[in-house]
């Protein structure tokens, strides 16, 4: 299988107070087309960071960051914007959607950055809330919705642009067991059925469990690796 | 156009401060409208005045004069027409409605007015009834005045028997042309008028000399002048263009006025609105970060911003000079001027708008561009 991210020998480091802090050192990962990896680790251990790096939202101190065939590292702010519009879908703990805007304009927002008629986003995003099976909230706003709901309106639009990647920060950590093990299905089944690769951050075992490999991240470095056969 | 709804949403975030915004920016641009709006009016009404038109006054400030310069005018070389008018002011049924009537000779006024519209049946009308009166359009409209109707001015010039009432008879109607500083006034006989009053029988206010060339013009006010030099009625000739720039100048330095106050108000604006915009700005961080997550460029957030202010107030704006528009003719009461909004200043308001828009916007699109999205999310 290809690889769909690479990270060779990155380091990153934040000034705070005048004062370098290395958040990630030397770190090293492969992560094939179409896994499903959940990174673990204490708090402050870098994970998120990580998660920065391979969705194209900052750029390593230094090191290799190829994702999907593109090296990231060597991008401009202008061209990682096109490439993160093209290859990745994010999906946040909070939702982040934009609460004057109807589900359906949220799910929308990604094809605004395309060629596409009106009519061909109205027909995509039609198609993409029927996935995650909210055809009837889509004149909602965010605020007239739970909070499965309005996660699920964010994998819409996470998925709308159709990217090889998604990339989910804590995607049940404001969510119910009940409504966090409906998202992380949502997600299994877009990895198995659409060939999406999924890369998750979490706090939470029990939604690591979903993933097909675990990452446990410690002081910036790749502690341990594992893989399971999922739920 | 796919934008407008993420701008729409925008702007409308908070409907409380966005509602402020616009009515800041339609208060201050309906207060442009109205001032320059009367000031380009007024202009525009005085350049349309012919340059072929003069004014003959008292030298000495405004008063009767002998009838019988008339006649010496007319002999003047260069001189095309003359006419004569006295001025009658009363009030119909209120004191409020005020009207205003020219005493003047039906046939040398529309020969020295000949853009005045007025038929025929209307003119024999006026000669067969001595106490006719035509009636400009707008003022007959004003008081729903119809042909055949009978008018009661109640005026300070006080007829023969020392009555203040003086009755009119509708005979027709006329619209003033572009010569006319008013669109509100009557036309009455000046015989009838000069017969019935108490004094300054055998007067007229103001004489109005049609020239045969424009270029001669000022060399025919100098001979209508000197004619009258040295004697009891010594004359002031000037093209009504300069008269009536020379009235308006006696009222202020308009021109000095409104800009003042227009800039006072924009300058206001700018602060107030800027405030507020940077604000909206800082309060949607996280939102602006989201959609640079999504692919949004940074240059493409700066437009987002700039849209979305420059949509408020171009429309708030545009209100603003509607609401001037249709308020405007209500200045006739204050200027007895036929005074209506020039397209142009419809359109240097618009682009005032859009100037302070961007001044307004700058400081928080820029801000929202250079949005760093890891830092904005972290926020969260």
């Amino acid at each position: 299988m290809t690889s769909a991210v690479s990270l060779v020998g990155v380091s990153k480091e934040y000034k705070r107070g005048g004062e370098s802090v290395a958040v990630l050192n030397d770190f090293n990962l492969e992560i094939a087309a179409q896994d499903f990896v959940a990174i673990m680790g204490p708090s402050g251990s870098g994970k998120t960071t990580l998660l920065n790096l391979i969705g194209g939202l900052d750029k390593p101190t230094s090191g290799q960051v190829s994702v999907a065939g593109e090296r990231l590292d060597t991008l401009s702010n202008a061209e990682l914007a096109h490439w993160r519009a093209r290859h990745v879908g994010f999906i946040f703990q909070f939702y982040n959607l934009m609460p004057t805007l109807s589900a359906a304009r949220n799910v929308e927002l990604p094809l605004l950055l395309t060629s596409l008629s009106a009519h061909e986003r109205k027909q995509k995003v039609a198609v993409a809330l029927e996935l995650v099976g909210l055809t009837d909230r889509a004149k909602h706003k965010p605020g007239e919705l739970s909070g499965g709901q309005q996660q699920r309106v964010a994998i819409a639009r996470a998925l709308i642009a159709d990217p090889t990647l998604l990339i989910c920060d804590e995607p049940t950590g404001d969510l119910d067991r009940h409504t966090a093990e409906e998202i992380l299905g949502l997600l299994q089944m877009l990895n198995r059925r659409y060939a999406k690769t999924v890369i998750m951050v979490t706090h939470d075992p029990k939604a690591a469990s979903y993933a097909a490999r675990q990452l446990y991240v410690d002081k910036g470095q790749l502690a341990e690796q594992s893989s399971l056969t999922s739920v | 156009m796919k934008y407008l709804p993420l701008i729409w949403s925008g702007i409308w975030r908070k409907r409380g401060r966005a509602a402020l915004t616009a009515l800041q920016v339609l208060v201050a641009f309906t207060l442009f409208g109205l001032l320059q709006g009367m000031k380009s009016g007024i202009d525009d009404v005085v350049n349309k005045l012919g340059a072929d038109l003069f004014l003959v006054q008292r030298a000495n400030g405004f008063g009767p004069m002998p009838l019988s310069m008339y006649g010496r005018m007319q002999a003047v070389t260069g001189v095309k027409s003359v006419t004569y008018q006295s001025y009658l002011g009363g009030t119909y049924q209120k004191p409020t409605q005020q009207v205003f009537a020219v005493a003047c000779d039906l046939d040398s006024e529309l020969v020295t007015f000949p853009d005045m519209t007025v038929s025929k049946q209307a003119i024999e009308a006026m000669r067969q009834t001595r106490t006719g009166v035509l009636v400009s359009d707008s003022l007959a409209h004003k008081y729903d005045w119809k042909i055949g109707g009978r008018i009661p001015l109640e005026s300070q010039t006080k007829r023969q028997d020392g009555s203040g009432t003086w009755t009119f008879d509708v005979v027709g109607t006329f619209t003033p042309g572009d010569q006319s500083l008013s669109p509100d006034f009557m036309l009455m006989n000046y015989a009838y008028f000069d017969e019935a009053r108490q004094s300054d029988r055998g007067t007229a206010q103001q004489y109005y000399i049609k020239v045969d060339d424009p270029r001669q013009g000022l060399s025919v006010a100098r001979a209508v002048d000197k004619l009258f030099a040295n004697s009891s009625d010594e004359t002031r000739t000037q093209s009504l263009r300069e008269a009536v720039q020379t009235d308006l100048q006696s009222i202020g330095d308009l021109d000095f006025v409104i800009r003042a106050v227009v800039g006072a108000v924009l300058f206001a604006l700018i602060f107030s609105t800027t405030a507020m915009m940077a604000q909206s700005i800082r309060e949607r961080t996280a939102e602006f970060a989201v959609l640079k997550t999504l692919g949004f460029s940074d240059s493409r957030v700066f437009w987002l911003v700039l849209s979305e202010v420059l949509s408020l107030f171009i429309a708030a704006a545009a209100l603003g000079l509607g609401l001037a528009c249709w308020v405007l003719p209500a200045a006739r009461n204050f200027t007895h001027l036929n005074v209506t909004m020039p397209g142009s200043v419809l359109l240097v308001g618009l682009s005032m708008a859009a100037v302070l828009a961007i001044v307004t916007a700058m400081l928080p699109a820029v801000r929202a561009q250079r949005l760093q999205v890891v830092d904005a999310l972290s926020v969260r």
